[in-house]
C-alpha cells in the first residue's frame, strides 16, 4: 500500500485537536504494518510492531500528532451568520475567504466571510482582519434554522484537497503533523524487510497543538527507553532567515538541544550517513513546543529525540513539503531501530 | 443551600491554606460519607462507596480561592504584597483584605495615572502607625484574602471566593442527596487550583478513576458590552467544551448533554476562551483520564463580588446526581 495515499486522504479528513477519532479510525483501517493496535482513554492511536528474538526488548516510542488546528463556534448570531474562535494557532491572517466544514449534526460546508473591501475604512484593508470580526456562512438566513444544526462548541475544520506542486511537491492543510504520521508507517513498512530487535510503538498523539497532552498520557502509559518525536520544521522560504530554517529536499532535520539526548543525537546522524540518507542539523535550543518534550520528562524520564520534516507555510491550509522527505524519516528511523539493542539502550542512561 | 454557600465563602482559604475551609465542609459532609480524609497537599476527599460492578468517578471543586501575600513591611507599618492566584488589579483598590488572624487592612494605590496600575503601585494599610506594631500584628509571607460578607439577591447571590466554594456546595449537597450509589464516588475538595491546579492533578493521581468531573465557576457574556460568550446567568449548568486547560473528551460532552436531556436539566454549552478547572489537570494524569466540567455561569469572577443563580446552581446539583447513578459502561 502506498503510504503517499494515505497520507494524502488523512491530510483532507478532519481532526481538530480533540476530535481525533475518525482520523484515528482511518489510519487504524489503513495500517497493514502493526502487529497491534490500540486506542488509549485519550484517543491516542498505538501501533505496536514487536521486535525479533527473546525479551527484554528495547521499547523505542515514535511519535508524531494526527490532530490540526481548527475552529470552534462561540456564537449564533440571530441572521444565522457564526462566530468562532481557533483551537490551536492558526495564521488567521488567511482565515477570510476559506471554505470550512462545520461539524454540527451533520457537516455542513461553510466560507469564512468578512466586509467587502468597497465599503472598508481608509487603511482597513492594510490590516489583518481581527478574529472577532470573522464569521462563518452557511447559508441559513436565521438562528433558529442554525440553531436546528449548529451548536456551541462545534468545531470546525478548513475544506482543503491536497494537491501536488512540481517534482514532489505536495501542498495542503493538516501536513502539520499528519506528515509525521505517514513517517512513522514508512518505518513501519521499511521495518517489514529489516531484522529488528526492538519493539516499536508508533503513535499517532491527540491533542499536540493545545499542549502536547496525549504524549503526555501515551508515554505513560508506554513507558518507552527511547523516545522519537516526528514532527514539522520550518522550510526554507522567502522572509525567513537561512539559520532559522530547514531545507525542503534535503532530508528530515536532527534536532539538537537540551530536549535531544546527546548518544541519541550522536547514533541518529551515524546512522544518516551509514545509509546515505540525506539529513539536516536543527539545532533545537528551546525545549518545549512539540511532543518530544512531553515524552522526556514522563515518570523517571525518557531519553528523546525530535526529528523534524521541512515544512513550508505553517499553520496555513496550503501547508507544503517535498513528499521525499517524509519517506527519508521513515527510512531514517527504520534504520536506526535496526541498529538498536539493549546495550545502546542501557547505555544511555549515563551521558 | 444558601446558608452554607455563605458559611464556605466567608470562610478563609487562600491557595496552600484551605484546612479552615477544608474543616468546615468535612463537618458538613462527615454524615454521608463512608470515608473522609486529607491528603498531603491538603485536598479533602470524602468517599461514598459503590456496588462491586461499579465503576469509580472523582468529582472535585476546589477549596482555595485567590488572595494576596505579603512580600514586605515598610517603616510606617505599610504592606507591600503580590498575588496569589489571578487578581485583578482593577478589583483591589479600595478594596479590603483579611489575613488569617483577622486582621483586616485597606487596600490602596500611591498616587499616579490609574491606567498604568500596577501591582506594585499598590499597599496595604492594616492601621499600624510603625513596622513594630505592623509585625506584631502579620509578618512577610503572610497570605490574606478579600474581606468580603455574602449577600442574598433573591435568585442570586453574590460572596468573594463563589470561584469555586459554590462547586463545593454543589457538591455537598449532591453528597447529602445521594443513598447507596452503583459507582464509587470521590468527592474531592482540592487544593491549589488557583494556582495551578496542583491538588486535583496529586488526588488524581491517587484515586485514579474511570471518570473526571470538575465543578467550578465559568464566564458569561451577558452584562453590558461583554466580551462574546454564549453563557448566561440562570440559563442553566454550563457544559464545557474547552478551555485552555482541556478539550473536553467527546463522549464526556456528549453523555453530559445527555443525562440533562433526559432529566429535564436547563443546560447551556460553555466554550471558555481563557482559564482552565481541576479536569485540565485531572485528564492528564497517569495514562489518561476522560474528564468533563459542569460549570456554574458566574458574573465578576476573580472580584470580591461574583454572583451566580441558584437555579443554575440547583441545575449543576442536577446534572451531577445524573452523573453520579449513570451506568458507565458506554464510556
Amino acid at each position: 500500500m502506498d503510504v503517499k495515499q494515505i497520507f494524502r486522504k488523512a491530510t483532507e479528513s478532519a481532526g481538530v485537536s480533540g476530535y481525533e477519532e475518525a482520523i484515528g479510525a482511518q489510519i487504524q483501517e489503513a495500517c497493514p504494518w502493526a502487529d497491534d493496535i490500540r486506542t488509549d482513554k485519550l484517543g491516542n492511536l498505538i501501533m505496536l510492531k514487536r521486535g525479533q528474538g527473546e525479551g527484554p526488548r528495547p521499547r523505542v516510542m515514535l511519535a508524531a500528532h494526527m490532530d490540526e488546528i481548527g475552529l470552534i463556534i462561540t456564537k449564533i448570531e440571530e441572521d444565522g451568520f457564526l462566530r468562532f474562535s481557533t483551537i490551536g494557532g492558526f495564521d488567521q491572517r488567511v482565515l477570510l475567504g476559506q471554505e470550512v466544514v462545520v461539524h454540527g449534526r451533520s457537516p455542513l460546508i461553510g466560507v469564512i466571510g468578512a466586509k467587502p473591501p468597497h465599503v472598508q475604512a481608509p487603511g482597513e484593508q492594510k490590516k489583518a482582519v481581527k478574529l472577532e470580526d470573522l464569521f462563518i456562512d452557511i447559508g441559513y438566513d436565521d438562528e433558529k434554522e442554525a440553531n436546528a444544526h449548529v451548536r456551541i462548541g462545534d468545531v470546525v475544520t478548513l475544506r482543503r484537497d491536497s494537491v501536488e506542486l512540481q517534482g514532489s511537491f505536495l501542498a495542503g492543510k493538516a501536513f502539520d503533523d499528519r506528515a509525521g504520521v505517514a513517517a512513522i508507517l514508512e518505518c513501519f513498512k521499511a521495518l517489514d524487510s529489516l531484522k529488528h530487535m526492538a519493539d516499536v510503538y508508533g503513535v499517532a498523539t491527540v491533542q499536540e497543538e493545545v499542549g502536547l497532552r496525549g504524549a503526555i498520557t501515551s508515554t505513560f502509559g508506554i513507558v518507552p527507553d527511547v523516545g522519537i518525536a516526528i514532527d514539522v520544521g520550518f522550510g526554507d522560504s522567502p522572509g525567513l532567515q537561512e539559520g532559522e530554517t530547514i531545507k525542503l529536499g534535503e532530508g528530515p532535520g536532527i534536532a539538537i538541544g537540551p530536549h535531544v539526548h546527546p548518544k541519541l543525537h550522536k547514533k541518529m546522524v551515524e546512522t544518516a550517513e551509514e545509509w546515505n540518507i540525506s539529513y539536516s542539523l536543527d539545532p533545537s535550543p528551546h525545549p518545549g513546543g512539540t511532543d518530544a518534550y512531553a515524552i522526556q520528562v514522563t515518570q523517571a524520564g525518557v531519553p528523546t529525540i525530535l526529528l523534524s520534516i521541512p515544512l513550508r507555510y505553517m499553520h496555513t491550509p496550503i501547508e507544503t513539503l517535498d513528499y521525499e522527505d517524509v519517506k527519508r524519516t521513515g527510512r531514517l528511523m527504520a534504520m536506526f531501530i535496526a541498529g538498536l539493542d539493549n546495550e545502546f539502550v542501557e547505555g544511555l542512561t549515563c551521558f | 443551600m444558601k446558608e452554607v454557600i455563605k458559611q464556605l465563602t466567608e470562610a478563609f482559604g487562600p491557595s496552600g491554606y484551605e484546612s479552615q475551609v477544608t474543616e468546615l465542609i468535612s463537618n458538613m459532609v462527615k454524615d454521608y460519607a463512608d470515608e473522609v480524609s486529607t491528603d498531603v497537599l491538603g485536598n479533602l476527599i470524602a468517599v461514598k462507596k459503590g456496588k462491586e460492578n461499579g465503576k469509580t468517578i472523582m468529582f472535585s471543586a476546589h477549596a482555595d480561592e485567590i488572595g494576596v501575600v505579603i512580600t514586605h513591611i515598610d517603616d510606617k507599618g505599610f504592606l507591600r504584597f503580590a498575588n496569589v492566584g489571578g487578581v485583578g488589579i482593577a478589583s483591589l483598590v479600595g478594596n479590603r483584605v483579611r489575613f488569617g488572624n483577622g486582621t483586616i487592612g485597606v487596600i490602596y494605590s500611591e498616587k499616579g495615572d490609574w491606567k498604568e496600575l500596577k501591582l506594585d503601585k499598590l499597599y496595604i494599610d492594616i492601621g499600624a502607625e510603625t513596622k513594630e506594631e505592623a509585625n506584631s500584628k502579620v509578618r512577610v509571607g503572610e497570605f490574606g484574602i478579600f474581606h468580603r460578607e455574602f449577600t442574598d439577591l433573591g435568585h442570586r447571590v453574590v460572596a468573594k471566593s463563589m470561584d469555586d466554594r459554590v462547586g463545593c456546595a454543589v457538591l455537598i449537597e449532591a453528597m447529602k442527596q445521594i443513598e447507596n450509589p452503583t459507582n464509587t464516588l470521590y468527592f474531592v475538595f482540592t487544593s491549589q487550583e488557583e494556582v495551578g491546579l496542583r491538588g486535583a492533578r496529586t488526588s488524581a493521581y491517587t484515586i485514579n478513576p474511570d471518570l473526571g468531573i470538575a465543578l467550578d465557576v465559568t464566564l458569561t457574556g451577558d452584562t453590558p458590552e461583554a466580551h462574546r460568550m454564549e453563557v448566561s446567568l440562570g440559563k442553566g449548568a454550563a457544559i464545557k467544551v474547552k478551555d485552555s486547560s482541556m478539550i473536553t473528551h467527546p463522549k464526556v460532552k456528549e453523555l453530559l448533554v445527555q443525562l440533562a436531556e433526559d432529566g429535564n436539566i436547563p443546560y447551556q454549552m460553555e466554550v471558555l476562551e481563557r482559564g482552565g478547572t481541576d479536569a485540565g489537570a485531572i485528564h492528564l494524569t497517569r495514562d489518561g483520564i476522560p474528564s468533563g466540567t459542569i460549570s456554574i455561569p458566574c458574573r465578576y469572577v476573580h472580584s470580591p463580588s461574583e454572583m451566580v443563580d441558584m437555579r443554575d446552581v440547583q441545575a449543576c446539583v442536577d446534572l451531577v446526581l445524573a452523573v453520579a447513578n449513570h451506568d458507565l459502561d458506554t464510556l
